[in-house]
C-alpha cells in the first residue's frame, strides 16, 4: 500500500459519458443531440429524395444492430466474469488459461477475429450467420470484460475477504456473498462504456454480410450511388444512438454512487 | 526491389510529364471476379477484362493503369475522380446510365444461380423463403431482390457468397455466368453446381463506365473496344480466359 500516487490518464473508447452534475443546456452532448436530431428531421423533409427513402431503408438494420448489441454483452459479461475470476484464482492452470485467452484475443484485431470465426471455423462449425458474429464479438469483448471484472473484484478492500474467511466463509462463499455483491457497483460503469463500444464496433459485422445498420447503408448507397446522402444519415444514426445511451448510463451512474455522496 | 522502385518512377514520370507519347488512362477494377478480373498467385491483377483493355490500349494508343479497388464503393471513387475509368465487370444497366457514361459494350452475360450439389432448386422462385447471396450492388444481387419472396443477403466479395454457399449458411448465389462457372465448374466443384441461367429479360453487357462528360476518354476506350472486337482478338481472350 506504500506505493507511490501515479496519476492515470483514463481514456474509453466509448461515446464521451456526460457529467451528471452537469446540468446546463449549452454543453457538448446537448448540442450533438440536437444537432443530429435537427438533421434527421430536416433533411427528409427538405429533400425526402434520397433523404426520407434512406430512413426507410435502414430500420431493420437498426434491429439487427441492437440484436447483436444486447446478445454479444450478455454473452461477453458471462465470459467477463468467469475469465475476471479466473485471472484472480489461486489455481495456476485456471489463472494461466484466462490470461491466454485475454492475451490472445487482445493481440488480435476484432476484424481479423470477426473473419476467423465466421469464415475459417465456419467449415468446421455450422452456425447461423448471425450466431457467429455475436459469437465473435462476444469472444472478444469477453476479454476486455475480464479485466474490467478482476479490476473491479480486486477495488473491494482485502480487508473484507480477510473478514469474511475468518467469519468462517469459504473462498466461493466469500466472492458470491461478499466481494461481488459489492464489486457490481464499480463494474457496471465501465460496462456501460463497453456496451457503446460494442455497439458502434457492431457496424464490423456488416463485412460478414449481417444486415445490420451500415450494411443497409452501403446496398443503398450502392444501388442509388447517392453515398454522401447515405452515409450522412448512417452517421447521424448511429450518433444519436450513442449519445441516448451515453445519457442513460451517466444516469445510472448517477444512482450507483448514491451511497458515497451520502 | 530495385526494378520496382525504378518501376514506380518511371510510372509516375509517365503521370507527371507534359509531353507524355500516349495518354495514360487509370482504370479501377475490383480484382475479386474471377476470370474476368483477378489477382494471380504472383499479385498481378490478371484476367479478361485486364487483357481486353491492355489490347484496346495497344489498339487505340493509350497506356492502361490498372487500380485495385473494392467494389463497394468503386462508383463513388469515379464521382470523385480518383481514376478516369472503371473496368471491372460493370453491366450496362438504364440506372448506372443515370450517373455515368458507358462505352461500347465489350462482354456479354447472363445471371447464373449456383445451388449445392444436392439442391433441386432450378430458379429463383424455388428459393423461397431461403436467402439467397450476391455481391452488393451487382446486377446478381438486384435480380435476387426482383423475386418477393427470396431473402437477398449482399456480400463485400462474391468469394465470400461462395464460401458460405459452400458451408450451407445460405441456399443459392447469384452472379455474372463466367465468374459462376469459375466457381462451381472449378474451385468448388465437389459441392456447388450450376442449377440455371436466368431470364432478366434483356441481355446484359458490361461496358466500361466514366464520369459523364469524360468525352476524350470514352472516345479512346471506344476506339480500342471496336478495334479489338474488328481484328478477333476478343475471340482468343475468350479461349484464353473462359474457355470457349
Amino acid at each position: 500500500m506504500s506505493e507511490p500516487e501515479i496519476t492515470k490518464i483514463e481514456v474509453g473508447d466509448g461515446a464521451a459519458i456526460p457529467r451528471p452534475e452537469d446540468k446546463g443546456l449549452v454543453s457538448a452532448w446537448w448540442i450533438a443531440l440536437f444537432g443530429a436530431i435537427a438533421l434527421l428531421v430536416f433533411l427528409p423533409w427538405y429533400k425526402p429524395d434520397p433523404y426520407l427513402n434512406i430512413l426507410r431503408f435502414v430500420p431493420d438494420g437498426i434491429i439487427v444492430t441492437f440484436e447483436v448489441t444486447v446478445f454479444s454483452i450478455s454473452l461477453a459479461i458471462v465470459i467477463g466474469l468467469l475469465t475476471g475470476l479466473g485471472r484472480l484464482s489461486r489455481n495456476r492452470f485456471i489463472n494461466l488459461i484466462a490470461s491466454l485467452y485475454v492475451e490472445v484475443v487482445r493481440g488480435i484485431p476484432l476484424l481479423v477475429q470477426l473473419f476467423y470465426i465466421y469464415y475459417a471455423l465456419g467449415r468446421f462449425v455450422r452456425v447461423p450467420d448471425l450466431v457467429a458474429a455475436v459469437i465473435a464479438m462476444a469472444f472478444c469483448y469477453g476479454a476486455y470484460m475480464g479485466e474490467v471484472f478482476r479490476a473491479g473484484i480486486k477495488s473491494i478492500d482485502s480487508g473484507q475477504t480477510e473478514a469474511s474467511l475468518s467469519l468462517g466463509f469459504n473462498h466461493r462463499q466469500t466472492m458470491a456473498y461478499v466481494i461481488l455483491p459489492q464489486a457490481w457497483r464499480t463494474i457496471l460503469p465501465p460496462v456501460g462504456n463497453e456496451f457503446i463500444a460494442l455497439l458502434k464496433d457492431t457496424s464490423l459485422v456488416s463485412i460478414l454480410a449481417v444486415a445490420d445498420i451500415l450494411r443497409r447503408g452501403r446496398e443503398y448507397a450502392s444501388e442509388s450511388f447517392n453515398y454522401f446522402e447515405t452515409y450522412t444519415m448512417i452517421a447521424l444514426i448511429y450518433l444519436l444512438i450513442t449519445l441516448v445511451l451515453s445519457k442513460l448510463i451517466s444516469i445510472m451512474e448517477h444512482r450507483l454512487s448514491h451511497y458515497e455522496r451520502r | 526491389m530495385i526494378n520496382k522502385v525504378l518501376a514506380a518512377l518511371l510510372l509516375l514520370a509517365a503521370l507527371c510529364s507534359p509531353v507524355a507519347a500516349e495518354t495514360t488512362i487509370v482504370f479501377a477494377t475490383d480484382a475479386t471476379w474471377p476470370p474476368m478480373e483477378f489477382v494471380n498467385d504472383q499479385k498481378q491483377v490478371v484476367g479478361y477484362s485486364i487483357d481486353f483493355m491492355t489490347a484496346a490500349g495497344k489498339e487505340a494508343g493509350f497506356k492502361p493503369v490498372f487500380k485495385n479497388t473494392a467494389w463497394d464503393g468503386i462508383f463513388a471513387g469515379l464521382a470523385s475522380k480518383k481514376y478516369d475509368a472503371i473496368v471491372s465487370s460493370v453491366s450496362i444497366t438504364e440506372e448506372r446510365k443515370k450517373a455515368m457514361d458507358f462505352s461500347e459494350p465489350y462482354y456479354t452475360v447472363r445471371q447464373a444461380l449456383i445451388v449445392g450439389k444436392a439442391s433441386t432448386a432450378k430458379s429463383l422462385a424455388d428459393l423461397k423463403g431461403q436467402k439467397v447471396g450476391g455481391q452488393i450492388g451487382t446486377t446478381g444481387y438486384f435480380a435476387i431482390k426482383a423475386v418477393a419472396g427470396v431473402e437477398a443477403k449482399s456480400y463485400d466479395e462474391v468469394g465470400l457468397a461462395m464460401e458460405d454457399l459452400n458451408v450451407g449458411r445460405i441456399a443459392a448465389v447469384v452472379c455474372d455466368d463466367p465468374v459462376a462457372a469459375n466457381y462451381a465448374i472449378d474451385k468448388y466443384k465437389d459441392n456447388l453446381k450450376i442449377a440455371s441461367v436466368i431470364e432478366t429479360g434483356e441481355a446484359e453487357n458490361y461496358g466500361v463506365a466514366v464520369n459523364k462528360g469524360s468525352a476524350e476518354t470514352l472516345a479512346l476506350i471506344d476506339k480500342g473496344i471496336k478495334a479489338v472486337k474488328a481484328k478477333g482478338l476478343d475471340k482468343e481472350l475468350k479461349k484464353k480466359w473462359i474457355g470457349q
